[in-house]
C-alpha cells in the first residue's frame, strides 16, 4: 500500500515521540477550547438578556481575535521545542535517502494528524464546558433566561478556519526550517544552543515602543466603548510587545547573570543560568505567554469580581433612593416651577396616605443636551464633527435652575445674567468660560465640587458637566431653539425626584407601583405638561441588579479558569520539554559529581530567577489597564475605585499562589525526568 | 604506596527474576601505584567498562572491596558517593560528554563550581594547565564549535583541574581521528610525567603502548600483564600486540 505509506510514518513518529507530543496536542487543544469558548460567547445569544449584553458580546467577538493572535504566538513557540527534537530524525531519514519533499510529505501528514486530534478534543471539550457554564448561568439567573443548548456553529467553523490556518503557518515553518538545513546540520541541530537573535536590540526597542504606545492608547482613551476598536488594537499590540520585551529582556538578563562571575559562578545559580541562555528565546517566550495569560486573568477576576462584590453600591449609585423618579417634559414653557410643584406634591400626598414621611428627598429640573468640547466653545450637532474628534471630546451638559440647586443643596448662591456655577463629574474641565454654538454663553462664577444629583448621570458612560443657571426659561432660549441635522431638539428636560421612606422592601414595592399607574395617568400627564415618566425602586431592581452581576462574576469565573488551564499547561509544557532536553546534561553533571541535592537546588535556582518576572509584567499591565476597566465598569453604574483596587489586588495575589503552586508541582515532574535517568539518553 | 587497591572483585548480572545470570567480572585483582599510568585492555564484552563503573562507583560490585587512596568506596555514604567522586577521581570519556549549556571553560568549571570555589581560585587553577594543554585560545568556545580533539583536551583539563588522586579514561581516543588521538597520547604522557595517576581502559593498542603498565582482561578476568620497564614505545607496542594475538588465538593460561 503505497497511498498509506506516509500517514503511517507519520503516526508511527507521534506514537514514538509520545512524550513530546501529548503535551503539544494537550496544548493544542487547550488553545482551541479556548478560542470556542470565547467565540461561541460571542455568537450565541445568552449574554443577550443582559443588560450591555450587545458591548459584551461585540468584546468577545473582538476577544477571539485577541485569543487567535496569542494561539498563533504561543503556538508556534510549543512547536519551536518539538522541531528541533525532530530535526535528528529528519536528518537521518534524509541520510538514508529520504528527499526533502518526502520528509515535507511527513511533516505535512503529522500536522495533519496533530490538527484534526487537537481541534476535534478542543471543539468537544469547549463544548462541553460552554454548557455546563450556561446550565450555571441559568441557575444564577434563576432560570428567567431563555436559553438554548445548541453549539454555536460560527464559533465551530471560525475554530476550524483560525487553527486551520494556524496549523498551516506551523507546517510551513516546520518545512522551511528542514529545507534550509544540511543533513549533517540536522542531525546535530539539537546540541546547538540558540544564538542571541540577530538585533535583539532592535526587537527589544520595537516591544518596548508598542508597550508603550499601547499604554499611551489605554490611558488616552475617554470612552472605552466608543472606542473598542482602538482598545482591542492596544491589547494586541501589548501582547506582540510582551513577546518582544521579554524575549529581548531574557536574552539581555541571562547575559548579565552569565557576566556577573560572583553571581554565575555558585553552584546553585551556574547550571540554571547557563540553561536559561541556552534556550532564552524560547525561555522568553514562554514567560511572556505566562505574562499575556495572567493579564488577561487578572483583568477578568479583578473586574467581574468587583461588579459582584460592589452590587449594592452599584444600585446605589444607579437607583440613589428608594423611590427615584424622572419626569420628561418636551416643552421649555411647560417646564415651570409651577408644574414640578404640583408633582411634588402629588408624591408627597402618596406618601402622606401611607403615613410616612420622605427622607433624604431631593427634586430638581435638569436640561441636558450632549455637547463636543473645543477650547472653550461647545459644538451641540455631531454632524459638524469629525468622528475621531468626538471620541475624546464628547460631554453631557445639564442645566440646573439656580433656585433648585440652593434649596437642594441648602446654600444660598447667587448669580448674575449670563453667569453660571461649574461642576464637573469624572472630569477636571477648565475654562472661564463655555459657549455653546448657536446658543447662549456663560461666564463661570464659580466652580463646585459636590452635588447631591450626581449620581443620576452614573449610567451614563460619558463624562459630564453641571451648570447651575439662573433660570432655565431665560438662560436657555436659544438653545432649545437649535435643533440638529435631523431636525430634533437637542434638549431633554426632566425633572427628578428622589426620595428615601424608610419601609419595608415589600411596601416600597407597592407604592413604587402604585406611583407608577398614577403619573402614568394620561390625563395627569396632559394636564401637567409632561411626556413621559420614568419611576424606579431600588427594592425592586434589586434581584435583576443580583443576577447581573451574578451571571457576570460566573462567567469571569469560567473564563478565568480557562485561561488559567492554559497557563498550567504552559508551565507543565515548559517543565516537560525542558526536562527532556536536559536529562542527558544532567546525567553528565552527575557522572561529574553533581548531587541530587545540588540538581534540586539549581532548579529551585532557575525558578527563582524568572519566576516573578511574569507576574511584575502583569501587574504593570494591569497599571494601565486600569483606567480603562474602571470606565468600563462605569457602565455598570460602579464608581468604587477603591473596591476595584482591592478585587485587583487580591486576584493578583490569588493568581501568584496559585501560580506557585502550579509551578512547584511541575518542577516537581521535571526533577523526575532529569534526575532518574541514567546515561542512557 | 598504593593509590588504587581492587581485591577480589567480582560482579554478576541477573536478569529482573534471577533467572539468567551473567558474570562480568570474577575474582579480579591489581592495584595502582601513585603516578602509574595503567591500560586496561580487552575486548568487547570483557568487563572493561564494568570494571571502570565500580572504580567511578558509578556502579556497585557483588563482590569484593575497591579501596581508593585508603578509603573502602562500601564504606562511602550514598548521599555522598557523587561528593566523594567529584574530589578524588576525574573523568574522560569516549563521547566527551561535554555540556553544550557551557562554554569549554565553564565545562571545565564545572567540578570546582560544585565545590563552591571562587572565580578567582577556579581562573588561578585553569590558566596554567589551560596554557600547557593548549586549548587557551578555544575557552570561550562552546562544544558544538570545535573539533572532536579539541572536545578531548578540554574534557581532559576538567578531569585534571580538581587535581584528583586517579584520573579514570574510558576509551579516551575511541571518537578521535589518528592526528588527534596522536595528540591526546602525548598529552596523557606528559600529564603522567606531572605526576598524575592515570587508569584508562582502551581497545587501541596504539594508546596502550604509551602507558607504564598494561592489563589484559578476558572474560571478566585479569589475565595478564605487562611491564614496560625500560622498553620504548614501540617495543611495548609490539609486545602488546603479541600478547593480543595469543588472547585471540585463544591461547593458554600461563
Amino acid at each position: 500500500m503505497k497511498i498509506g505509506f506516509y500517514p503511517r510514518l507519520a503516526a508511527d513518529g507521534i506514537r514514538k515521540n509520545k512524550r513530546m507530543f501529548t503535551p503539544f496536542i494537550l496544548t493544542c487543544t487547550g488553545m482551541v477550547m479556548m478560542f470556542y469558548i470565547i467565540m461561541y460567547l460571542a455568537a450565541s445569544h445568552v449574554l443577550n438578556s443582559l443588560i450591555g449584553g450587545a458591548t459584551l458580546r461585540q468584546m468577545f467577538a473582538l476577544g477571539s481575535w485577541v485569543i487567535a493572535v496569542f494561539a498563533t504566538i504561543f503556538l508556534f513557540y510549543t512547536n519551536s521545542f518539538l522541531i528541533r527534537r525532530r530535526k535528528k530524525e529528519f536528518g537521518l531519514y534524509n541520510i538514508l535517502g529520504m528527499g526533502k519533499r518526502n520528509i515535507a510529505r511527513i511533516l505535512f501528514w503529522e500536522t495533519l494528524i496533530i490538527a484534526v486530534v487537537s481541534i476535534a478534543l478542543g471543539l468537544v471539550a469547549g463544548i462541553a464546558l460552554s454548557k455546563f457554564a450556561e446550565l450555571g448561568m441559568v441557575n444564577i439567573m434563576r432560570g428567567e433566561v431563555t436559553y438554548d443548548l445548541s453549539i454555536s456553529g460560527l464559533a465551530v467553523v471560525r475554530s476550524l478556519q483560525v487553527f486551520g490556518v494556524i496549523f498551516l503557518l506551523l507546517l510551513l515553518n516546520s518545512i522551511r526550517q528542514v529545507q534550509f538545513a544540511s543533513a549533517v546540520s540536522l542531525l546535530r541541530s539539537e546540541n546547538a544552543g540558540e544564538k542571541p537573535p540577530k538585533g535583539n536590540w532592535l526587537f527589544g526597542v520595537l516591544g518596548l515602543l508598542l508597550l508603550a504606545a499601547a499604554y499611551y492608547l489605554a490611558a488616552t482613551i475617554e470612552n472605552p466603548i466608543a472606542a473598542l476598536l482602538v482598545f482591542f488594537a492596544a491589547v494586541i499590540m501589548v501582547i506582540v510587545g510582551t513577546y518582544l520585551v521579554m524575549i529581548s529582556g531574557s536574552v539581555l538578563f541571562c547575559r548579565l547573570l552569565q557576566k556577573k562571575k560572583n553571581y554565575y559562578y555558585k553552584p546553585n545559580h551556574f547550571v540554571s543560568v547557563s540553561s536559561m541562555v541556552y534556550r532564552m528565546k524560547r525561555n522568553g517566550a514562554g514567560l511572556a505567554s505566562i505574562c499575556v495569560l495572567a493579564t488577561m486573568v487578572l483583568v477578568i477576576m479583578a473586574s467581574t469580581a468587583c461588579l459582584y462584590f460592589g452590587e449594592e453600591d452599584a444600585i446605589n449609585s444607579r437607583y440613589p433612593r428608594d423611590i427615584n423618579m424622572e419626569f420628561r417634559f418636551d416643552k421649555l414653557s411647560d417646564f415651570s416651577d409651577e408644574h414640578t410643584q404640583t408633582l411634588k406634591d402629588g408624591v408627597l400626598k402618596e406618601l402622606e396616605n401611607r403615613g410616612v414621611s420622605p427622607k433624604n428627598a431631593y427634586c430638581y429640573r435638569s436640561a441636558s443636551l450632549y455637547g463636543f468640547v473645543k477650547g472653550n466653545t461647545v459644538e451641540v450637532d455631531a454632524a459638524n464633527i469629525s468622528e475621531m474628534d468626538a471620541i475624546n471630546s464628547e460631554y453631557l451638559f445639564y442645566f440646573v435652575p439656580l433656585a433648585d440647586y440652593n434649596a437642594m443643596m441648602g446654600t444660598n448662591e447667587t448669580l448674575g445674567n449670563g453667569q453660571a456655577l461649574l461642576y464637573s463629574y469624572r472630569t477636571d474641565f477648565d475654562s472661564e468660560l463655555i459657549s455653546f454654538r448657536g446658543g447662549e454663553s456663560f461666564k463661570i462664577k464659580k466652580k463646585i465640587d459636590a452635588f447631591t444629583g450626581s449620581g443620576d448621570t452614573a449610567m451614563d458612560m460619558l463624562s459630564s458637566l453641571m451648570l447651575v443657571v439662573p433660570d432655565l426659561e431665560s438662560s436657555l432660549k436659544q438653545i432649545d431653539s437649535v435643533a440638529n441635522y435631523n431636525g430634533d431638539r437637542l434638549l431633554q428636560m426632566k425633572w427628578i425626584c428622589n426620595l428615601d421612606t424608610g419601609m419595608e422592601p415589600e411596601e416600597q414595592i407597592a407604592l413604587y407601583q402604585d406611583l407608577t399607574d398614577t403619573f402614568t395617568d394620561f390625563s395627569v400627564k396632559e394636564r401637567l405638561g409632561y411626556t413621559g415618566v420614568y419611576t424606579s425602586s431600588q427594592a425592586f431592581e434589586r434581584d435583576d441588579f443580583y443576577g447581573l452581576f451574578g451571571s457576570l462574576f460566573y462567567l469571569g469565573i469560567i473564563l478565568s479558569l480557562v485561561f488559567l488551564m492554559a497557563a498550567v499547561l504552559i508551565i507543565y509544557y515548559k517543565q516537560i520539554s525542558e526536562g527532556y532536553e536536559d536529562q542527558a546534561r544532567f546525567a553528565i553533571m552527575q557522572k561529574v559529581g553533581m548531587t541530587k541535592r545540588e540538581i534540586r537546588k539549581s532548579i529551585n535556582s532557575q525558578l527563582l530567577t524568572v519566576f516573578f518576572f511574569p507576574l511584575v509584567l502583569a501587574a504593570i499591565h494591569m497599571l494601565f489597564v486600569f483606567p480603562i476597566v474602571r470606565k468600563l465598569l462605569l457602565m455598570f453604574n460602579l464608581s468604587n475605585v477603591y473596591l476595584f483596587a482591592a478585587t485587583t489586588g487580591i486576584s493578583l495575589f490569588v493568581f501568584a499562589v496559585f501560580y506557585t503552586i502550579v509551578y512547584r508541582l511541575t518542577s516537581g515532574a521535571y526533577y523526575k525526568i532529569v534526575s532518574g535517568a541514567r546515561e542512557d539518553g | 604506596m598504593s593509590i588504587l587497591e581492587v581485591k577480589g572483585l567480582g560482579k554478576v548480572y541477573s536478569s529482573r527474576f534471577g533467572g539468567n545470570k551473567v558474570e562480568a567480572l570474577k575474582n579480579v585483582n591489581f592495584s595502582v601505584e601513585a603516578g602509574e599510568y595503567v591500560a586496561i585492555m580487552g575486548e568487547s564484552g570483557s568487563g572493561k567498562t564494568t570494571l571502570l563503573n565500580i572504580l567511578a562507583a558509578l556502579d556497585k560490585p557483588t563482590a569484593g572491596t575497591v579501596i581508593l587512596d585508603g578509603k573502602n568506596l562500601k564504606e562511602v555514604k550514598e548521599s555522598l558517593v557523587a561528593t566523594f567522586r567529584r574530589d578524588n577521581l576525574g573523568f574522560v570519556f569516549q563521547d566527551f560528554n561535554l555540556l553544550d549549556t557551557f562554554t569549554l571553560e565553564d565545562n571545565i568549571y564545572l567540578p570546582l563550581v560544585l565545590a563552591g570555589k571562587s572565580y578567582k581560585e577556579m581562573r588561578e587553577c585553569l590558566i596554567p594547565i589551560a596554557g600547557k594543554l593548549g586549548i587557551s585560545e578555544l575557552l570561550k568556545k562552546y562544544p558544538y564549535e570545535v573539533s572532536g580533539g579539541q572536545k578531548q583536551r578540554a574534557a581532559v583539563v576538567r578531569a585534571m583541574i580538581t587535581n584528583p588522586k586517579l584520573i579514570l579514561a574510558d576509551e579516551p581516543t575511541g571518537a578521535l581521528d589518528s592526528r588527534s588521538t596522536d595528540e591526546l597520547l602525548r598529552l596523557f604522557a606528559e600529564v603522567n610525567r606531572m605526576g598524575q595517576t592515570i587508569l584508562m581502559v582502551t581497545h587501541s593498542v596504539k594508546a596502550a603502548s604509551v602507558s607504564s603498565r598494561v592489563l589484559f582482561i578476558k572474560d571478566g578476568e585479569v589475565f595478564h600483564q605487562i611491564y614496560r620497564g625500560g622498553d620504548t614505545d614501540e617495543q611495548l607496542y609490539q609486545k602488546i600486540n603479541d600478547t593480543l594475538t595469543l588472547l585471540a588465538t585463544g591461547g593458554m593460561k600461563k
